[in-house]
């Protein structure tokens, strides 16, 4: 059977750190990482991406549009 | 016309070009790379000239020398880029032409860091640069303030020829709001007594210049200057004030920081306590005058900032010795927190009982 998977992606360089990803996800696997993008900020990531319900917070929220969605069938 | 979502630097850049500003000189910094990266693809569609220069120092330049003519002309930067700009400004000042210097503020001293600080707040309305000149400085809270202050800040110039600076910090350059480019009244300044464009029907050419080796010609253009800063103070101050009336004790910050204070008016309402927020648009001239109004009525003042202790020194001279003056502030880009501010209100009323 298949199964529906998402996950994030985050377009990092134009992400400019201001964290507001990080107070809206449900499961708390959007956080801040250590790696520095081009124009010097600090990017948002995510931790563990099996735990993605794809609710679409994160990427609704993002004033920078850097995060999108995907959604995959996947075989059992 | 409608609201539009715009970024706070590409704002900037809108409201400059709206105002008639059609030359921008600048080099790239981070926390305000959006501005002349939206000048660079804007100009061009209104014929107007955009330069990447060499360097921060050539850019000011590029700047006195578009001034000299007369026409409305914007730079800008963060703020180590603005203190490679300093000798400029101050040319700029001596030689009295109008100019608009935007410095979207990080944290400092050196490279610092490359989020929100206010810590350049001694550089803009004390000096800077070298001399007795002054900048009019104005501090927007507000995307939307933000767009209507570079608006305004370009009639300023041009009514007392001499540069004004609209002072941001990171978090107003980044943030993302609805504003509304507001229709003005277009004004009209006559330049052709200093503008160099041409000697035209005149008997002598416009000469801009900063050099007066003879000193009681120097003095005698100081006490001019003196006299304009005198007029800008007397015309110009502006100030918005929040619940003072009967509070008790009065919080006193500008830009991003007045809107934090803003919400811990309500937050310490709940506690019982009143809080009034005096903030200054003008940083220079600052609006001393509306402390005498509250100084008797309230009983501290405290002064909010993104520093370590800047603008609290106007607010002591301000306040006079009537009352005490506190100071909280978070630096290096850290932004103050409500629940921090509430905490020093917390501590200043307990020191007071």
């Amino acid at each position: 059977m298949a199964k529906r998977i998402s996950y994030p992606l985050f377009d990092e360089d134009r992400c400019k750190g201001c964290e507001l990803c990080t107070t809206v996800c449900p499961k708390n696997i959007v956080v801040m990482s250590d790696r520095i993008n081009a124009k010097g900020y600090y990017v948002a990531t995510v931790t563990d991406r099996d735990e993605c319900i794809g609710c679409k917070f994160c990427a609704q929220i993002c004033p920078d549009v850097v995060i999108e969605i995907h959604r995959e069938e996947r075989e059992e | 016309m409608a609201r539009k979502l715009m970024k706070g630097n590409e704002a900037i850049g809108e409201a400059a070009i709206r105002a008639g500003c059609h030359l921008f000189f600048g080099y790239p910094i981070t926390p305000q790379n959006e501005l002349p990266e939206y000048m660079s693809k804007r100009l061009p569609e209104v014929d107007g000239v955009f330069v990447q220069a060499e360097s921060e120092v050539s850019a000011i330049n590029m700047v006195y020398g578009a001034a000299g003519t007369g026409s409305r002309v914007m730079t800008s930067s963060s703020s180590p880029g603005i203190s490679l700009k300093q000798e400029g400004i101050s040319y700029i000042a001596g030689a009295e032409l109008p100019c608009v210097i935007v410095n979207i503020v990080r944290g400092g001293p050196g490279l610092g860091g490359i989020q929100p600080a206010q810590s350049d707040y001694f550089q803009s309305t004390k000096g800077g640069g070298h001399g007795d000149y002054r900048l009019i400085v104005l501090a927007p809270s507000t995307v939307q303030e933000m767009v209507d202050l570079v608006q305004e800040a370009f009639d300023l110039a041009d009514k007392y020829r001499n540069p004004v600076m609209v002072l941001g910090d990171g978090m107003l350059g980044q943030m993302m709001e609805p504003v509304e480019f507001k229709e003005r009244e277009k004004l009209d300044f006559d330049h052709s007594s200093w503008a160099t464009v041409g000697i035209g029907d005149r008997e002598t050419p416009n000469i801009v210049n900063s050099l007066y080796l003879d000193p009681q010609e120097l003095e005698d253009h100081n006490i001019k200057l003196q006299k304009k800063y005198d007029e800008i103070t007397k015309n110009e101050i502006r100030y918005d004030t929040y619940n003072c009336d009967d509070a008790d004790i009065i919080l006193v910050a500008y830009g991003t920081t007045a809107r934090i204070v803003q919400d811990v008016i309500p937050m310490a309402a709940e506690q019982g306590i009143k809080l009034g927020l005096i903030k200054p648009i003008t940083l220079w001239p600052f609006p001393y005058d509306v402390f005498k109004e509250y100084s008797d009525s309230a009983k501290a003042f405290l002064s909010v900032e993104m520093s370590m202790g800047q603008m609290v020194e106007d607010v002591k001279l301000a306040v006079n010795g009537k009352k005490p003056v506190h100071f909280y502030g978070r630096s290096g880009g850290m932004i103050p927190t409500p629940e921090g501010i509430l905490g020093k209100v917390n501590e200043i009323l307990g020191g007071l009982k």
